[in-house]
């Protein structure tokens, strides 16, 4: 019972930060029709930006939010530099066919990851280091009887739930928000009516930049920090993503907490090399059975 | 499908061949063995070239089909104790039928979540040779002999070094690759899978069955990854580090750099890929450089020109000549 209480506790912990690493993925595949491999390519930039801060003395907190700021502006100069010019290539032969105007985009992104882990290697000398968290990663205790969480656990649930809250709340209620969707939805239309979309495009990209940081700054205290190690991460959420549905917000948080419980089930039950099989064997059951995902909605084909 | 092999595809095949094997013959030992790389990388690419160069699906996981062929390879080797040779012909046929289970699911499959899942069954293979590691051998691999040069060859070409023998072991299957790929190219096959890449539901309008093209092209492009998985095994070990997720993702690099339309641009992409870091080392061997800085030296520039060939030229070194030779004529 005790083991089957640690893998709940463990697995809704981490399920919630995969969570958000999918919520990065939607974000930009809704909003500009990428999937971004760079993404935690970037949260692996911004959390050694905070490491080093930590490392010389400035406050977590304070080095928290540099990070989530370093998140938003490299989404934010990645669309700029690269993606933005890309879609204004539609001329060129290679990217005439949708198939390939989908291809090419995930092809850059996976140059940028080059870039960014190449660079960290270069500044940071590849060390590994660990990375703290704000609070106890002990088993709380409550009357002398140890629990199955945490206290970093709690802490990590707490922050990603009120990131959701926010989230939903800018989609449903703010204009930028209904911008964002309209022109997810039909962009032309949502030219059309005024909408800038090039600039709905380019938020799309600083929201997902700041949420995989927070998703980088979270997961690092339980691994250590080097210029792959949240290789692994993305996996995950892009499993995700694709289990709950590729445009569906909603969708990719429920496939996060979903693969959250599975990998840390294979892990107290089974063995932890287990899980790549685990997460393929599931990627390839939602695909058979239901390719759109959990709340994908079914393509329409248009001539 | 191959209803009329073309004579000049025959021609360039056979001036392909003499030029690498001329060039083992002067080449240093090191260089062989770069060479050597090269035409496997060659072989490895063709099948990006075909699975999104002509067809527009993109694979993370070529690394993965590479593996089926070297262990195939490797597993009839050390278990049914044919030779290298015979054992490369099973291993592309096992790769063809792998191919064929991974098109099945695949041709449900477009642009991003195809990438997201071929990379997951690359990641996947290390997790398996550990899982059945009496039969795989874990993370340590497979070792295997290919053998010794024959006494013909040694006594026509002079003694034959350990480099030269992989170069020259490795020829004749890169140039039968390329004969294949050639008139693949030309053939009514390669038509239909352009249609499909430039328009799906035109295409099927025109009779293309769409679904059945899309498998087809992935057992092609497997059948051309597992050669070179199996070809890879010829320096002497089959295992998970040699075919990591790094191998499929520089394959890739290869494709685009090199021009993802064109077999030239598969070849110049593997050239490219090979000898990227030793260029890098003869130039920036005298800035005395840090060594974090030379070590990731490699990737930063292919990373730069990935993203500067898709952004300002996404045709590849291949198409920027072919679009030079046009406008001049």
């Amino acid at each position: 019972m005790e083991q089957f209480l640690t893998a709940v506790f463990a697995g809704t912990a981490s399920g919630s930060i995969y969570a958000l690493v999918a919520l990065g993925l939607v974000l930009v595949w809704r909003g500009a029709g990428v999937i971004n491999f760079a993404q935690m390519g970037q949260a692996m930039f911004s959390t050694y930006v905070a490491s080093t801060l930590i490392m010389n003395g400035y406050s977590y907190w304070i080095a928290f939010f540099v990070a989530l700021a370093v998140g938003t502006a490299l989404g934010t100069a990645i669309d700029l530099l690269v993606m933005r010019p890309l879609s204004g290539k539609r001329g060129s032969a290679i990217l005439a066919s949708p198939a390939m105007r989908a291809t090419v985009p995930v092809i850059a992104s996976l140059g940028i990851l080059g870039i960014l882990q190449s660079a960290a290697g270069m500044i940071w000398a590849a060390e590994e280091r660990g990375f703290p968290a704000p609070v106890s990663t002990l088993g709380l205790s409550f009357g002398g009887e140890i629990m199955p969480f945490t206290a970093f656990d709690l802490f990590v649930i707490g922050i990603v739930l009120v990131t959701l809250i926010i989230t939903t709340i800018f989609f449903q209620k703010t204009g930028m928000g209904l911008a964002m969707r309209a022109s997810a939805l039909n962009p032309e239309v949502a030219r059309l009516s005024g909408i800038r979309t090039s600039s709905v495009r380019t938020l799309s990209w600083a929201i997902s930049g700041a949420a995989s940081s927070l998703a980088g700054l979270l997961v690092t205290p339980s691994a250590n920090l080097s210029p792959n190690t949240l290789d692994l991460i993305l996996i995950i959420g892009f499993t995700a993503t694709v289990i709950g549905g590729l445009d569906s917000l909603p969708g990719g948080v429920i496939g996060g907490f979903i693969l959250g419980l599975v990998i840390s089930f294979v892990n107290v039950y089974s063995s932890p090399s287990d899980i790549f099989l685990a997460i393929l064997a599931l990627l390839l059951i939602v695909l058979l059975v239901r390719p759109q995902g959990i709340l994908g909605s079914k393509e329409v084909r248009r001539v | 499908m191959f209803k009329h092999l073309q004579t000049g595809n025959a021609l360039k095949t056979v001036i392909f061949f003499t030029i690498i094997f001329y060039l083992g013959k002067i080449l240093d030992p090191y260089n062989q063995g770069q060479l050597s790389v090269v035409l496997m990388y060659f072989v490895g690419i063709l099948s990006i070239t075909f699975l999104t160069g002509l067809s527009g699906q993109i694979s993370l996981g070529q690394g993965a089909l590479m593996a089926v062929g070297g262990y195939t390879c490797a597993l009839v080797v050390l278990n049914l104790g044919l030779n290298y040779w015979q054992s490369i012909i099973i291993a592309v046929l096992a790769s063809l039928v792998a191919g064929w289970i991974l098109g099945i699911t695949a041709a449900r499959l477009s642009g991003p979540y195809l990438a997201g899942t071929t990379l997951v069954i690359a990641l996947a293979i290390p997790s398996l040779a550990n899982r059945f590691e009496s039969v795989f051998g874990g993370d340590v691999g497979l070792s295997v002999d290919f053998g010794n040069p024959p006494e013909w060859l040694s006594s026509a070409v002079g003694e034959i070094g350990y480099e030269q023998w992989q170069l020259f072991a490795t020829l004749p299957f890169a140039s039968i690759a390329l004969y294949l790929a050639l008139n693949l190219f030309k053939s009514r096959t390669g038509r239909s899978w352009r249609a499909v890449r430039d328009h799906e539901i035109a295409a099927s309008l025109t009779g293309v069955n769409v679904q059945r093209i899309k498998i087809f092209t992935f057992v092609v492009a497997s059948g051309f990854a597992g050669l070179a998985g199996a070809l890879y095994g010829l320096r002497g070990i089959v295992g998970p580090s040699v075919y990591p997720i790094s191998l499929s993702l520089a394959l890739l690099t290869g494709a685009v750099l090199g021009g993802l339309r064109s077999i030239g641009g598969a070849f110049i992409g593997a050239v490219l890929v090979v000898f990227l870091p030793d260029l890098i080392e003869a130039i920036s061997g005298s800035w005395e450089l840090a060594p974090q800085i030379s070590n990731y030296l490699p990737a930063m520039v292919a990373g730069i020109l990935l993203i500067l060939t898709v952004v300002l030229n996404p045709a590849g070194v291949a198409g920027g000549l072919h679009h030079h030779k046009s406008r001049h004529k």
